[in-house]
């Protein structure tokens, strides 16, 4: 098993009820999308999976770790094994890649290497290997201030590689790339996922990308599961619905409306022409 | 592109380099500062300042001590807002002949700019000493003092101000036909109002730290006190005056962020800008100014009579020529060196002692111990490091480590708090344990700021470096001092001219290192 929701909810602070009696399992290896709307509570249900927030109501059981770990440090081996995708890369602009993807490890060196590390870095092979794998090999030694927005994200995607967690958590991982390297990147998450045996779980604004390429979709709409379904089921009727309030719009890739059907896809064209 | 295996970070040739000029560069410092940290517990030394710290408690709180205790400090906070005034009236036409804003053609006006430069290079101590000779013992001259050295920085404060804003405005007025003032007055001064009197308050705090000291050489106020209750040993009474350094420092510390915040506020619906609060801000003022000026006759016109512009005159003439005989040189060359020691010394001392300070943010003890190293100005540290570690630059090294330990340590924990926390929080979710965290996450995003804290206080420290020998901790100062005692003008001047052009290149050093480090 790779998490166990059972009656989720998470209030913030402000007294917002971000989720409301969420029930969601997964087994390890499993490749899930969230999609809903915007404000729907994707990263909320992200942030609960990746123990950032403990859930107000109801149990969180993740990697078999219990519900709630019992010490600090019980909770710090957890999250070394779970590896986060942040919607904005999470990177200090003066450090360079190399250190930013070494930073992937850090739950599991211990303390003394990561601050020779800091020196000089400890293993130079390993960084360049993950930032190869999103094409970025030659931007090894380059100061993250100097790349843009698009490559900083694939350093912070590296960064995930190189910590090769048990569980895979992404933010919108791909909403500041074009669209063939969106789709590029998603594949290599999955690739990455599949041949560790890892489980991936991302929330994505596009559903063309979701439905296309992962197994499991999920629905997120006003912090509740609006459906559950292999992507296979997932029908224009139910997305509709989905996103309704929206505009009757579909957020799709601008420029690739692969497998959408035709009416769906003509939906996209013609607001594309309206703008 | 292919990786290749053996790739190495090109960045660790520099590092290396560095890494074994640093120390290079240090040790003769380290040297020249004679740092010995046995010092600090030689038997001899630990019962002297043993003895002297005994005898703080019980605080003095005789009645005749605490009247000649309340009329020093009504005679500091008298010399800092006189010294205030007259700094700004000789500020505001400096900064508008000093600054390029609202220029058509942007000039650099090098004769003002240098003056600036004389006045705010020579530490207003150096200034008091000077007049206490001219005017004799008293708070004129701590007045004087600090109204050419305060005024030097709030004009070259005031131009960069007013060159940082917006320039289109101004540039517009002056199209249609305005004349430059009033055209600043229109499009400049609008947008600069704020920040502008945020750094005069800010800088009238700094004025009543600066007249505590004035006393050390007889320029009246609690200085005055605090030097005699050191020569005499008397840990009681310097103990009681410390007590009142920090709670005006305090007070003055809260009067001023009340002041900052309360410029925030929107203007109120009415024609005038100016209402209730403002007017009476205004009378205060106003009031405080006269009551400094009248409180033991600080009577700046008696300066112009003839006598006094003569006596003025012989003293001016009797500083040229600098004596630049070639003994004299070798004496201030290594004053000069021994100066710059103190001041690295003391500021790396001071910066990992505040980094230390800072990382507990949170604290109370912590903010507390960071308060009261900060309320003691340098010299009056001095004047306790001497008892501490004996003579000598250690001394001075210690004492400037000991106050900017307090400033360093509350900047730095102000950066760490402003620093994007998204990125140490990131690596925190991934399982990092707290230092590593900190060291990735938000070390880099604070750095900068904490490097250019540091260097500012090292452009200020060196200045302070140059003072504390009056107290017999090293440096130029020692030098200074003997030689007014003796009446050497001729070499004294040297020591100053050596002074002036020692702030001049450590402002430069540190702006290049400043530009070094982006």
């Amino acid at each position: 098993m790779a998490f166990r929701l059972n009656g989720v909810g998470l209030a913030y602070a402000n007294g917002f009820d971000a989720l409301k009696g969420i029930t969601l399992q997964a087994a390890q290896g499993e490749r899930i999308a969230l999609i809903g709307p915007s404000g729907a509570g994707k990263t909320s249900l992200l942030s609960v999976l990746g123990t950032a927030w403990a859930p107000t109501v109801g149990t969180a059981e993740i990697l078999d770790a219990g519900d709630r770990p019992r010490s600090a440090a019980a909770l710090a081996r957890l999250r070394a094994r779970i590896g986060t995708i942040h919607q904005s890369p999470p990177i200090p602009g003066r450090q360079r890649a190399v250190t930013a993807v070494l930073a992937g490890r850090l739950g599991r060196w211990p303390a003394w290497k990561s601050l020779a590390s800091l020196i000089y870095p400890l293993d130079i092979p390993g960084a360049g290997a993950a930032l190869d794998r999103v094409d970025l090999a030659d931007k090894l030694f380059a100061r993250c201030d100097q790349l843009s927005g698009g490559q900083l994200q694939r350093v912070g995607i590296a960064r995930v590689l190189y910590q090769q967690p048990d569980l895979i958590l992404a933010d919108e991982p791909v909403s500041a790339l074009d669209p063939a390297l969106a789709l590029a990147t998603i594949r290599l998450l999955i690739a990455d996922a599949e041949a560790r045996g890892a489980t991936l779980v991302a929330s994505l604004h596009a559903v063309d990308l979701a439905i296309g390429n992962f197994s499991r979709i999920v629905g997120v709409k006003a912090g509740r599961i609006a459906f559950d379904l292999p992507a296979g089921e997932v029908g224009i009727p139910l997305l509709h619905e989905l996103y309704a309030g929206e505009g009757g719009e579909l957020p799709v890739q601008a420029h690739e409306p692969h497998f959408l059907s035709q009416a769906a896809a003509n939906d996209a064209a013609t607001r594309a022409a309206c703008c | 592109m292919l990786l290749n295996p053996s790739a190495r970070d090109p960045a660790a040739r520099s590092r290396l380099i560095a890494a074994l000029t640093v120390p290079v560069v240090l040790w003769p410092l380290f040297r020249a500062a004679e740092v010995e940290p046995g010092a600090l517990f030689d038997p001899d030394n630990l019962k002297v300042i043993g003895h002297f710290l005994a005898a703080f408690l019980p605080p003095e709180s005789g009645a005749e001590f605490l009247g000649y205790l309340a009329r020093a400090t009504l005679e500091t906070l008298a010399i800092a807002t006189a010294g205030m005034v007259l700094a700004f009236l000789l500020a505001v036409p400096l900064a508008y002949l000093a600054t390029g804003a609202g220029r058509e053609q942007p000039t650099l006006n090098p004769l003002t700019r240098s003056l600036l430069t004389v006045l705010r290079g020579i530490p207003e101590l150096v200034w008091a000493l000077l007049f206490v000779r001219v005017f004799g013992l008293g708070p004129a001259a701590g007045v004087l003092a600090l109204g050419l050295t305060y005024g030097g920085m709030l004009a070259k404060v005031y131009a960069e101000i007013l060159e940082s804003v917006d320039a289109a405005p101004a540039r517009v007025l002056r199209h249609n036909g305005a004349g430059r003032p009033l055209a600043m007055l229109y499009g400049l001064l609008p947008l600069a109002s704020k920040e502008l009197a945020s750094y005069t308050v800010y800088r009238w705090e700094c004025a009543i730290r600066a007249s505590v000291v004035m006393g050390f050489v007889g320029a009246g106020g609690l200085g005055q006190l605090m030097d005699q209750a050191m020569k005499m040993l008397n840990g009681g009474e310097a103990a009681t005056i410390l007590l009142t350094f920090m709670l005006l420092v305090f007070s003055a510390d809260g009067l001023s962020g009340w002041l900052r915040r309360s410029l925030d506020r929107p203007p109120a619906n009415r024609p005038s800008p100016f209402g209730g609060r403002s007017a009476f801000f205004g009378l205060a003022l106003l009031a405080g100014a006269v009551a400094s000026f009248k409180y033991r006759d600080i009577d700046l016109a008696s300066l112009w009579r003839l006598e006094a512009v003569n006596s003025i005159g012989t003293f001016v003439a009797d500083f040229f020529p600098p004596d630049l005989s070639a003994d004299w040189l070798d004496k201030v060359a290594r004053g000069v060196w021994e100066t710059l020691a103190i001041s690295v010394v003391g500021t790396l001392l001071a910066a990992v002692a505040g980094m230390l300070l800072a990382l507990p943010r949170r604290w109370m003890p912590f903010t507390v111990l960071l308060n009261t190293l900060r309320s003691v100005p340098e010299l009056v540290w001095a004047t306790m490091t001497v008892l501490a570690v004996g003579l000598g630059p250690f001394a001075g090294a210690l004492a400037l480590a000991l106050h900017t330990a307090g400033v360093l340590g509350r900047l730095y924990a102000e950066a760490l708090a402003n620093a994007p926390p998204a990125a140490g929080c990131a690596l925190r979710l991934a399982g990092a344990p707290g230092s590593p965290a900190f060291c990735y996450g938000t070390l880099p995003g604070a750095a900068p700021q904490l490097v250019a804290y540091t260097l500012y206080r090292w452009e200020m420290n060196i200045r302070m470096a140059a003072i504390l020998g009056f107290v017999g901790a090293g440096g130029l100062g020692q030098l200074l001092y003997v030689e007014l005692s003796l009446f050497h003008q001729a070499r004294a001047s040297t020591v100053i001219v050596a002074m002036l052009l020692l702030s001049i290149a450590v402002d430069q050093a540190s702006a290049w290192l400043r530009r070094k480090m982006h």
